[in-house]
């Protein structure tokens, strides 16, 4: 018996809501933009920690990151996270020192020279030229998809490879093996290509492989006169069931070696922590922002459902006097409202599948869309419907029928 | 037992210096069956009495028995559904749902009672087959004029077999020909035993009533019994009250009160009550 008479509610909220449609659509828009947004958010913050994990699968968890700073991977605050862009104190020396601990059977540093290549005068920006050792390659895992990786052969000689979206853009083929560039000044040959890695926004070792540009660590060092900025360096154990004892070794080695420095030895776990640290604090505040324009898309509704109410003053009345109970009459409101918010609800999820596939398609973002952040939505949309139909349902329901019949 | 018992039943608004006392102590017996007319100037409190007996308003001193029960102090989800089952409402200005088609807004006191959608669109459809506006189901109310806009509100006063029906001035906005259409119906439902209690400022339509209360001041100074298809007496006297011009003096634009001069004495007089009355 209920069934019927909120069957007949939504009916009649339908009507009422179609007889205004653009009305109704300007105020579903703010739940639309509100979901949206969330979703969007949250689904791209998703999508960065697949990314991350997916590295992490990659490089394999016997692989340490060594870096300046102490970094401590309990407390992932932003601020401490921070510090990994921070300038880097490890020098070379350092690299050699890592070189000589038993427990690690490759060190690949990642010293950073410039941030622009040049061919035939044409400025390629927004490239890491990166100084690196042979043990890159088995570190993480690299195989060139032309040519070949640095090695012991390559030291001091002006030889660099490619990660495959500089060589596109810089050579504008697949294969320019062989063909020369400038750094700095100095012209260089291209040595190999890496293959299309699965890098995005943010990587584990901050370092997009896909815009990198690799030449030996000597011939870094030469063109930086000395000046090394090491950002990290990429250690692999020697023993992959001691990952963590092989950490205090190199802890220790470089305690030994370099006073006064503090190094942090991270794991790649702890790595992820931290960066999940800053993505979920990122995706949190975002979500926040994004969640005002959900409260503004209520208030909107609020508005429009207490100018309804006001217009149909008289409707109310005859519904009262035919025999509507207060609660009926409050129960016609928040199915209004509801129908509402709930309508600008699903069209905000539609629209935030619609944004996903479109950021899929033209970015290099990868959104990850989980059920659970669109059943949330859905949950909040009607919870904005409850929420902001009340005063309005509220107020009709109180309406007495007399005055209400009695007004324009 | 009468359907109807008011005992003192006063109804006061406001406070202070802007009180208006609406009904002062009201006393009035309807028997089930009886199709009252309620007459009597703007604002003497015929439809604060409507009102009161509609069960949209509630008295503040006096008693309102409706058959035998204390109606006038329940719960106002109780009164909702007193009003949904017992009582009928036609208004001067119809009081259709525009956005509802003709069908819809006759069923819409049965969705309050939780009817189902076929069940009641079938009950709805048999009272506009009575009403005459069978074909017009499907019309929206600014489709319908204003006869048949009235009929179909009567129509959904009537679908959930209310005991009394209550009319303000149902044909206040109707023409003649409509008016005496919707009397008619009224009639009709009376015949059928539904009670009816009318408020009117047209003495023709005392034609249709059996009883006519005459109201002034919150109070009913006067109630007669008529004979069906005669004006009332009192309605009479109040008819020609209403009309106290030739249609000469209408037509030549000359206010009465310049005419004064030229009236002998006798006459004056009436001018002057007359003029009070006004």
């Amino acid at each position: 018996m209920k069934i019927n008479i909120y069957s007949g509610n939504v009916k009649s909220a339908w009507y009422s809501l179609r007889a205004s449609r653009v009305r109704s659509f300007f105020t579903m828009l703010g739940v639309i933009i509100g979901i949206t947004s969330v979703v969007t958010v949250v689904s791209l913050g998703t999508g960065l920690k697949h990314q991350l994990s997916g590295q992490i699968n990659r490089l394999g968890p016997d692989v340490l990151s060594v870096r300046s700073g102490q970094i401590n991977a309990s407390n992932t605050s932003s601020l401490t996270t921070l510090s990994l862009l921070g300038i880097s104190s490890i020098t070379p020396a350092d690299v050699t020192t890592l070189g000589k601990v038993p427990q690690l059977k490759a060190v690949a540093p990642f010293d950073f020279v410039t941030n622009t290549v040049t061919k035939n005068g044409t400025r390629l920006g927004n490239v890491f030229v990166i100084g690196t050792t042979p043990d890159l390659a088995s570190v993480a895992k690299l195989d060139p998809r032309f040519g070949n990786f640095l090695s012991g052969d390559t030291d001091s000689q002006n030889v660099a490879v490619l990660g495959s979206s500089v060589a596109l853009k810089l050579f504008n083929e697949l294969n320019p093996v062989g063909e020369s560039f400038n750094v700095d000044g100095q012209p260089f040959t291209v040595y190999g290509v890496l293959p299309q890695s699965p890098g995005g926004l943010l990587s584990v070792a901050q370092t997009d492989f896909n815009s990198s540009v690799f030449i030996p660590f000597s011939t870094a060092q030469r063109l930086n006169a000395g000046h090394a900025d090491i950002l990290q360096v990429l250690v692999k154990a020697a023993d992959s069931k001691k990952v963590n004892q092989a950490a205090l070794a190199a802890q220790s080695a470089l305690a030994r070696s370099h006073p006064g420095a503090s190094f942090s030895v991270l794991t790649q776990k702890q790595l992820a922590d931290i960066a999940n640290g800053v993505i979920n604090t990122a995706t949190k505040f975002i979500s926040a922002v994004a969640g005002i324009s959900l409260l503004v898309g209520g208030i909107g509704i609020m508005d429009v459902m207490l100018v309804s109410v006001s217009e149909r003053t008289r409707e109310i009345g005859l519904r009262k006097a035919v025999g509507a109970t207060n609660r009926q009459v409050l129960n016609q409101f928040m199915i209004e409202g509801l129908v509402l918010s709930v309508g600008g609800g699903i069209i905000g999820i539609l629209a935030s599948l619609l944004v996903d596939l479109l950021l899929k398609l033209y970015t290099n973002w990868q959104p990850v869309l989980d059920w659970p952040i669109l059943v949330v939505a859905a949950i909040v949309s009607v919870d904005v419907g409850i929420v902001f139909s009340a005063v309005p349902a509220i107020k009709a329901a109180a309406k007495n029928p007399i005055e209400a019949l009695r007004s324009e | 037992m009468a359907l109807i018992q008011l005992k003192e039943l006063s109804k006061i608004y406001g406070f202070g210096d802007a009180t208006v006392l609406a009904l002062d102590e009201v006393d009035l017996v309807v028997k089930r069956g009886e199709f009252v007319a309620i007459m009597g100037p703007s604002g003497c409190g015929k439809t604060t009495l409507l009102n009161m007996i509609g069960l949209l308003d509630k008295p503040t001193h006096g008693t309102y028995l409706l058959e035998g029960r204390h109606a006038s102090r329940q719960r106002a989800d109780r009164l909702a559904k007193l009003r949904r089952d017992r009582i009928g409402f036609v208004f001067q200005s119809y009081n259709l749902l525009p956005r509802l088609n003709v069908l819809d807004n006759v069923a819409l006191p049965l969705a309050y009672k939780g009817m189902s959608p076929v069940r009641r669109a079938t009950k709805a459809s048999d009272i506009l087959e009575i009403v005459g506006l069978r074909d017009r189901e499907y019309y929206y109310p600014r489709q319908l004029s204003g006869g048949q806009a009235q009929r179909a509100a009567i129509a959904r006063a009537l679908v959930n077999n209310p005991e009394i029906l209550i009319a303000d001035e149902p044909t206040g906005n109707l023409d003649s020909t409509d008016s005496k259409v919707v009397m008619e119906l009224l009639s009709d439902i009376n015949r059928r035993g539904n009670t009816i209690l009318m408020v009117t400022h047209n003495p023709e339509l005392t034609r249709y009533a059996q009883r006519v209360i005459y109201m002034r001041d919150g109070r009913i100074v006067g109630d007669e019994k008529t004979r069906l298809g005669e004006v009332a007496k009192g309605a009479r006297r109040l008819y020609y009250k209403l009309r106290p011009f030739s249609d000469d003096e209408i037509l030549s634009g000359v206010s009465a009160l310049m005419k004064r001069v030229e009236t002998k004495p006798s006459s004056r007089r009436n001018t002057k009550k007359k003029a009070k009355n006004a």
